[in-house]
């Protein structure tokens, strides 16, 4: 004897929740996101408070509130300071660089000098407020 | 008179090429892109060009475009309050950096400051937070 079964009607899945679904989720990841990448610069210790003896003079490069440079009170252009943090490099690779901002200057202006020195190889930076704070007998 | 139209089919549109594209796109956001990290005090860190690991401290310090700092609260703090903190959290005696999260408005003297007082707190390094912007052209 054959026995007939009620056939099942195959329903189609409703796909609209599950793109709402996706919707949201891709919503939530795009204004919860940035694609900001975020680096470091390092300061160096200052000399006289724990630093490393160096071995070379530091290069002293004043960066006035206008953005201009000096070099050992010398003014100097962005492009040659960094050729000449080169050169002083290749002698010592552990040349100690003091930047000497003016008071006004902004971080950005330092970051920037401090990015061109990181450029020509520098691996100590230091910040100081004038040369009078640069304890010399540790050179 | 009745006009007989011929009845328009209904075609169902395929929906999968479209969740497959959606998909990929969280995919994307979710690789490429990270939390959002919103500084308190609407702090803008300095761009910089140099391409170097960012790596978290043990201790941050939020300088703000007002020249203050703060720590976690919105309180501003003062150098000697942040310089005890250190020395209770014996950051210098275990030889680790400090983070600065400072505002590319801030003045260098705030800067200054703050380095001098963290090397009397015994702090050897400090890592100021920058946005790596490759083209970016600093004070030029």
């Amino acid at each position: 004897m054959r026995i007939e079964r009620p056939r099942r009607k195959l329903e189609a899945v409703g796909l609209t929740p599950l793109i709402d679904m996706i919707f949201l989720l891709l919503l939530f990841f795009l204004l919860g996101s940035d694609f900001v990448r975020f680096t470091q610069s390092q300061l160096a210790p200052p000399r006289g408070t724990g630093g490393e003896q160096g071995v070379s003079q530091p290069a002293i490069i004043a960066l006035a509130a206008t953005g201009a440079l000096q070099w050992n009170g010398a003014s100097i252009s962005r492009v040659d300071m960094q050729s000449r943090a080169t050169d002083l490099l290749q002698a010592d690779a552990e040349q100690l660089f003091v930047v000497m901002p003016a008071a006004a200057a902004e971080v950005q202006q330092v970051v920037g000098v401090m990015d061109d020195l990181a450029a020509a190889g520098a691996q100590a930076v230091t910040l100081e407020r004038d040369v009078f704070d640069i304890d010399l007998s540790d050179f | 008179m009745k006009i007989n139209r011929p009845q328009r089919k209904y075609k169902s549109i395929d929906l999968l090429p479209l969740i497959n594209v959606v998909f990929l796109l969280i995919l994307f956001v979710l690789i490429a892109g990270r939390p959002t990290t919103d500084h308190p005090q609407q702090i803008e860190v300095a761009i910089s060009r140099q391409d170097t690991a960012y790596q978290a401290a043990p201790l941050s310090v939020r300088l703000g475009a007002d020249d203050k700092f703060y720590l976690k609260s919105d309180d501003p703090q003062s150098l000697g309050a942040i310089a005890e903190l250190i020395a209770a959290q014996g950051v210098a005696e275990q030889g680790l950096p400090v983070e600065l999260i400072a505002d590319r408005r801030a003045h260098a003297s705030a800067l200054m400051d703050f380095r001098r007082a963290m090397a009397e707190a015994g702090i050897g390094e400090i890592r100021i937070k920058t946005e790596y912007a490759p083209e970016q052209k600093n004070g030029d």
